[in-house]
């Protein structure tokens, strides 16, 4: 049979209901999911608004509650970073929907591959049992390993609004400090799950509304719901030292990549000339794009494991400011409090499943990037076909007439390492969020540990 | 692998449950279970430390025997277990692509071949829980009596409480986990820290706490084990055993990885 059409939503209806489709589907969706990804580039385009996920670890529920609080596919555009298996006891299930809505609505959601997303990986950690287990054979894990082999590696997000839209959600009742007013332009938003909002700040706001939104952050991260982050409001505050003086800024791409940067990879370009159609390799530059981390160091580093590397905020500043870019998004690490921003915000990990593992008591985020009105400024490149070289959207030279040597004469100071400036305003960022689903919807045994006469 | 992921049982899932405790002839037990460390904590205690901490942090839990009468008390927590993590670097283990990793990695990349902050990150410990200088404890030959605790004794208080763990960048897993059981006469507690290094190494360095409520006897033993991973998989291979599920699972792997390391100490306290 095919799947397609009604089939498809079919299927699409068993895998909300948290139970696998047979065999034989999979192996049609994995052909069609194929045909699919195989047009996309290594680094896809994306339009903004868009909302990014991270790693989502087979917790089924989890994502239903994702999907609850950001918004249903397709009316809510979504870009998932990776780590869609693994841990988790519904890998399955939590691949093969997302794979299912991907057919089914192919511009409104973009999956890019995660260090998890492998045959050696998965034999280790779960999904490959979890196969076993509920088909009694390996073929469903090998055709989704297929599928794997040509998922993207990144995207490139492009036409993000420099401010955020004020949002009607009423203020948390934990909230006892004053907001910024949302008549300013709102850079950072934090809303929990049913919408309210705990943390607000604005872009090129005073020392006083800076102060006020970092003792709203403590305020909110102390009390019972308190997920948001001293450390990650911090960051956003620092942001706006080193902000452009005018007002009103386009903002560059956004770069989305599970885990971060490599070293053999100093521009976008060079992540698109990768022949990523393979399993995830020990080394090479598609391996940093999936396992590397950010790290409090200068340059790059090793890391002590004895693979793999760390990069430091001076990396990151010069490769957006090479490639344009506002921001980096990544996921591949557990934050407690579901998002991170690092080095003056110009990275951010965005952590999508709470409760991690079922025992981290973390909450997760999502991070929702707004559209730019002016949209004007962004253009396709003539070889940019979405679909076929995977170029997609670029950044046009909508820096006015001038743009071009304002943008060598930055370049150059770049290049000879001053203080490295914000090239561009970042996003505004609306970070959403959520628990983990409750315990009684995910059929799992009781939280109360069971006693045994261990030895 | 329903029941247990990575050997970690899988009600260890009730974060936030706040000081649960139980009192026996004046021995008082408190377990405390809460969420992972939040990024300021982490920060706090990766100053104190030296070292960066495991990624998933339980900084706040602890379990507790204390002896009310004699202000005897062990206590096990994830910060006294990570100050015993070796933080120079020199019995850092390597994963076990590193050397190819390495090789190529030193011709493309001549300036970046230091290693930044180096330390134990397999987060192997001795830990063998913080107890006070008086009552000491001395060492002893006297084995915990394990046909007393094979005994189906009614419990009366059961909890395991993670203190940390880490995946190692999914190059196998570490983490230290304590369990205590109860019974009318005696308690077993079980601190253990379990390590797999994929490829290279397993470790498992356990203590076990035992107490007779009636004579106040109390006995620790350690015992750490430690074998090849290659040498692991094939002693496994040899069976009929589901291996990859063995190589999860502490309990069932401790009977293929010989003991290296024993030491037991004894206190009675009044």
């Amino acid at each position: 049979m095919s799947i397609g059409g009604s089939d498809l939503d079919r299927a699409i209806t068993q895998l909300r209901a948290c139970r696998p489709i047979p065999e034989n589907q999979v192996r049609e969706l994995c052909y069609k999911a194929r045909e699919l990804l195989i047009e996309e580039g290594n680094v896809v385009g994306v339009d903004a608004p868009v909302t990014i996920c991270g790693d989502i670890h087979g917790q089924f529920h989890d994502l239903m509650e994702l999907f609850r609080v950001g918004g249903d596919v397709p009316d809510t555009n979504y870009l998932f970073m990776g780590d869609f298996v693994d841990r988790g006891f519904y890998s399955l299930e939590s691949f093969l929907l997302l794979l299912c809505l991907k057919v089914r609505y192919p511009d409104r959601i973009t999956l890019i591959r995660g260090n998890h997303e492998s045959r050696q990986i998965t034999t280790v950690y779960g999904f490959y049992d979890e196969c076993l287990r509920k088909y009694g054979s390996a073929n469903v894990w090998r055709y989704c390993c297929e599928v794997f082999d040509y998922l993207a590696l990144g995207a490139l997000v492009s036409g993000a609004a420099t401010a955020l839209e004020p949002t009607d959600g009423p203020i948390a009742d934990n909230v006892t400090v004053d907001l910024p007013d949302p008549e300013q332009d709102i850079e950072i938003e934090t809303l929990n799950a049913n919408g309210e909002v705990m943390f607000r700040y604005a872009r090129n706001g005073d020392s006083q509304s800076s102060a006020t939104s970092q003792g709203n952050s403590n305020a909110a991260s102390s009390s019972p719901v308190g997920p948001t982050p001293s450390r990650s409001g911090a960051a956003g505050t620092g942001a706006t030292s080193s902000v452009n003086g005018s007002a009103r800024n386009d903002t560059g791409a956004i770069l989305c990549v599970h885990g971060g940067l490599s070293p053999l990879i100093d521009s976008i370009d060079k992540i698109r000339l990768l022949d990523r159609k393979q399993e995830v390799p020990h080394e090479g530059a598609m391996c940093d794009l999936l396992w590397s981390d950010p790290d409090e160091i200068d340059g790059w580093g090793l890391s002590p494991r004895g693979a793999g590397f760390l990069f430091g905020a001076d990396i990151v500043k010069c490769f957006n400011y090479k490639n344009d870019l506002s921001l980096i998004a990544r996921a591949h690490q557990l934050v407690m409090e579901g998002f991170k921003e690092m080095f003056d915000s110009t990275i951010v990990t965005v952590w999508s499943a709470p409760n991690y593992c079922y025992r981290c008591g973390n909450v997760a985020a999502i991070l929702e990037l707004g559209e730019d009105g002016s949209n004007a400024g962004f253009v396709r490149r003539s070889n940019g076909d979405r679909a076929g070289g995977g170029r997609g959207w670029i950044l046009g030279s909508n820096a006015g007439p001038n743009g071009t040597s304002n943008e060598e004469n930055r370049r150059l100071s770049s290049v000879l390492g001053e203080s490295m400036q914000r090239p561009r305003d970042g996003p505004g960022r609306r970070y959403r969020v959520f628990e983990a689903a409750p315990q009684d919807s995910r059929g799992m045994p009781a939280k109360k540990p069971v006693a045994d006469y261990f030895l | 692998m329903m029941s247990s992921l990575n050997g970690a049982p899988l009600d260890t899932a009730a974060p936030g449950h706040v000081d649960t405790s139980i009192t026996k002839d004046g021995f008082k037990i408190t377990t405390r279970k809460l969420p992972i460390l939040k990024a300021g904590p982490i920060e706090e205690m990766t100053k104190k430390l030296g070292i960066t901490p495991p990624e998933m942090i339980f900084g706040d839990n602890f379990m507790r025997i204390e002896h009310v009468p004699s202000g005897w008390s062990i206590d096990f927590n994830a910060f006294d277990a990570l100050d015993r993590v070796d933080k120079t670097g020199d019995s850092m283990l390597k994963v076990s692509y590193s050397k190819e990793w390495q090789q190529n990695r030193q011709k493309q990349f001549e300036d970046i071949k230091e290693v930044v902050k180096p330390f134990d990150w397999s987060y192997s410990t001795d830990y063998k829980g913080t107890t006070p200088d008086q009552p000491a404890m001395q060492p002893t030959d006297a084995p915990i009596p394990l046909a007393l605790l094979k005994r189906p004794d009614p419990i009366h208080f059961f909890d395991d409480v993670m203190l940390y763990e880490d995946e190692l960048a999914d190059n196998g897993i570490a983490m230290f986990s304590c369990k205590i059981r109860v019974m009318p006469a005696r308690l077993l507690l079980l601190a253990r820290f379990f390590m797999r290094l994929d490829d290279v190494v397993f470790r498992i360095r356990d203590t076990r706490v035992f107490v007779e409520f009636a004579t106040g006897e109390v006995i620790k033993e350690y015992t750490a084990r430690e074998e090849k991973y290659e040498t692991v998989r094939k002693t496994l291979a040899g069976t009929r055993e589901d291996v990859l599920s063995i190589m999860r699972d502490p309990n069932r792997l401790a009977e293929f990885i010989p003991v290296i390391e024993k030491s037991s100490d004894r206190v009675v306290l009044k």
